[in-house]
């Protein structure tokens, strides 16, 4: 069954031989990797690993040197309009215009990306949330996780055929954190799919159905979590650190190193 | 992979009209909103008008034509110059055009959005000015002048923007451009008032004329005082153009979104 829709449909994101470039520093290295519909998939890797511009390639943010990013068969460099209309996006450092409330964000970008949403629709989404009480408030004036949850809702208003999140929970309280892996399961169960990055490698293998690490730009190793944490436990770098039964942590430090980076 | 696009390609392009008009009013509010610009491009205009109709004031700086004509260019290059540019390379720096561009909307209506909000402004404001100079001055004009004077207004809106939009284009950082924003302000005004009025002598005098206050001055200045289409008219339209072009590219070309 699985395999015979895998025939027709595209996959929902192609990354092939991606190379990004700053300047003349290469930070993202030849990094290839496939998501599926209704795949939950993490990107983990150390700080400046390469995992914000790997999305922002995605995204279209930035020109690639080489390599082919398609979203359900269209290709993000030549089709961006179209590409972008697939996606929903939380970046990790943006952000909405400070003198606008809540709902006139919500409304600027319901017409973004082209949702026809009445005054009452905005009002009850907002409300579920939790953020009714500042419906009116503007952006600036919202504290740093109420910022955090309504760009996860942005994020969505369209309801995305892929949602790339860029460390979704930072910030967030374990109640709206909660709420957060909710949404997030009720959208693939939708049929859309996730890319995440986190530096929270129990919630990476809570929830991911699969995760690369990556560092340098390059990837290190690409699999369920289960089977990450087969392949590597008996990996000397793997035994040093792990204590008792090897988790994925253990995996991710034995692959990236104990030091820390820049 | 072809079929797949195209048979996409209406379908998930979201309407331009809506994502337009999302734009357009989200760019009024926050402009409306940011009271100081507002209120300099049409207070500082309109103190300058009452303060030169005591005493001689307005005979030294050269009777009520150039008095309303300055008046309407202290509003124009307030808001463009340093309201505009300065909000860009704030929004620039704070993520919010990054936010902006992973949406379909297309990249030039996110720009085209901001600058019409912004002429549609300078238009409002320039009325106010002209109608208060005018009454304040005593000076009747028929209904022409006064469409000829906000049609010059949107032309000078358009110089300073594209100013702006160079000074965004080429400075990354907003608090250089905020620095940089008020001496070109300075400049612009000294060379078109100073330089114009041949205080400073010849060569001043020319650069002064050709300079985008100067030719803006110029050009008010013959509506206002009712003289007919002269050669001078011309040389200014042309400088205005002149500006505008090499600014726009200038701004176009070396526009980055990131502050990176
Ligand atoms: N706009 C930029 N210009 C130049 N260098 C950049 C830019 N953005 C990122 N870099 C560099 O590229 C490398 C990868 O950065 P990136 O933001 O992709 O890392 P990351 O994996 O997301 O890290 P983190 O976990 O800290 O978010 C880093 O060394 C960073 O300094
Ligand atoms: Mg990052």
């Amino acid at each position: 069954m699985r395999e015979m829709n895998e025939s027709v449909e595209p996959p929902v994101l192609e990354i092939s031989d991606l190379r990004v470039a700053y300047g003349s520093r290469t930070v993202v290295d030849g990094l290839a990797f496939r998501v599926d519909r209704g795949e939950i998939f993490g990107l983990l890797g150390p700080n400046g690993a390469g995992k914000t511009t790997t999305l922002s390639a995605l995204e279209g943010l930035v020109k690639p040197l080489s390599g082919r990013v398609v979203v359900n068969g269209v290709e993000v460099q030549r089709y961006p309009i179209e590409a972008k209309a697939l996606l929903g996006v939380q970046l990790q450092s943006s952000s909405f215009q400070a003198e606008l409330s809540i709902e006139q964000i919500v409304k600027l970008y319901a017409g973004l990306y082209g949702v026809r949403l009445s005054r009452a629709q905005i009002r009850e989404s907002i409300r579920t949330l939790g953020l009714g009480e500042e419906l009116g408030k503007r952006f600036k004036h919202l504290s740093g996780g109420q910022q955090q949850r309504l760009a996860l809702f942005i994020a969505t208003i369209h309801n995305p055929l892929l949602l790339l999140l860029d460390e979704p929970t930072a910030g967030l309280d374990p109640q709206s954190r909660r709420t957060l892996w909710k949404r997030i399961e009720k959208l693939r169960g939708d049929g859309s799919s996730i890319v995440l990055t986190t530096h929270s490698m129990e919630e990476a293998q809570a929830v991911c159905d699969r995760v690369a690490i990556i560092d340098h730009g390059k990837l290190l190793t690409l699999g369920t979590p289960a089977e990450l944490i087969n392949k590597h436990k008996d990996d000397p770098e793997v035994l040093a650190v792990a204590h008792g039964a090897v988790t994925l942590e253990d995996v991710f430090i034995g692959l990236t190193g104990d030091e820390i980076r820049d | 992979m072809r079929s797949v696009i195209d048979d996409r390609n209406s379908a998930a392009r979201p309407s331009l009209a809506l994502a337009m008009r999302s734009l357009l009013l989200a760019d009024s509010i926050v402009l409306l909103r940011s009271r100081v610009s507002v209120v300099l491009s049409i207070l500082l205009p309109i103190v300058v008008l009452v303060v030169t109709t005591f005493g001689k004031a307005q005979s030294r700086l050269g009777g009520s034509d150039l008095v309303i004509g300055l008046a309407l260019i202290l509003g124009l290059l307030t808001s463009c110059l340093l309201g505009y540019s300065l909000t860009l390379a704030h929004d620039r720096e704070m993520g919010v055009l990054q936010r902006l561009r992973v949406t379909p909307a297309p990249t030039w209506m996110i720009m085209t959005s901001r600058l019409v909000v912004q002429v549609a402004t300078n238009l409002i404001a320039s009325a106010i000015v002209m109608i208060v100079g005018t009454i304040l001055h005593g000076l009747s004009l028929n209904a022409g002048q006064y469409a000829l004077i906000l049609a010059i207004a949107v032309l000078g809106a358009a110089m300073f923007l594209a100013i702006g939009q160079a000074l965004v284009g080429v400075v990354k950082s907003s608090t250089a451009i905020n620095a940089i924003g008020r001496v070109l302000f300075v400049i612009l005004l000294l060379l078109g008032l100073l330089g114009g009025s041949g205080i400073l002598g010849d060569t001043m005098k020319t650069i002064g004329d050709w300079s985008p206050v100067g030719a803006l001055m110029a050009f008010f200045s013959s509506v206002l005082s009712q003289a007919t289409w002269s050669a001078q008219d011309g040389y200014s339209l042309l400088a205005c153009l002149g500006y505008i072009v090499v600014f726009s590219f200038i701004g176009i070309r070396w526009f980055r979104w990131d502050a990176q």
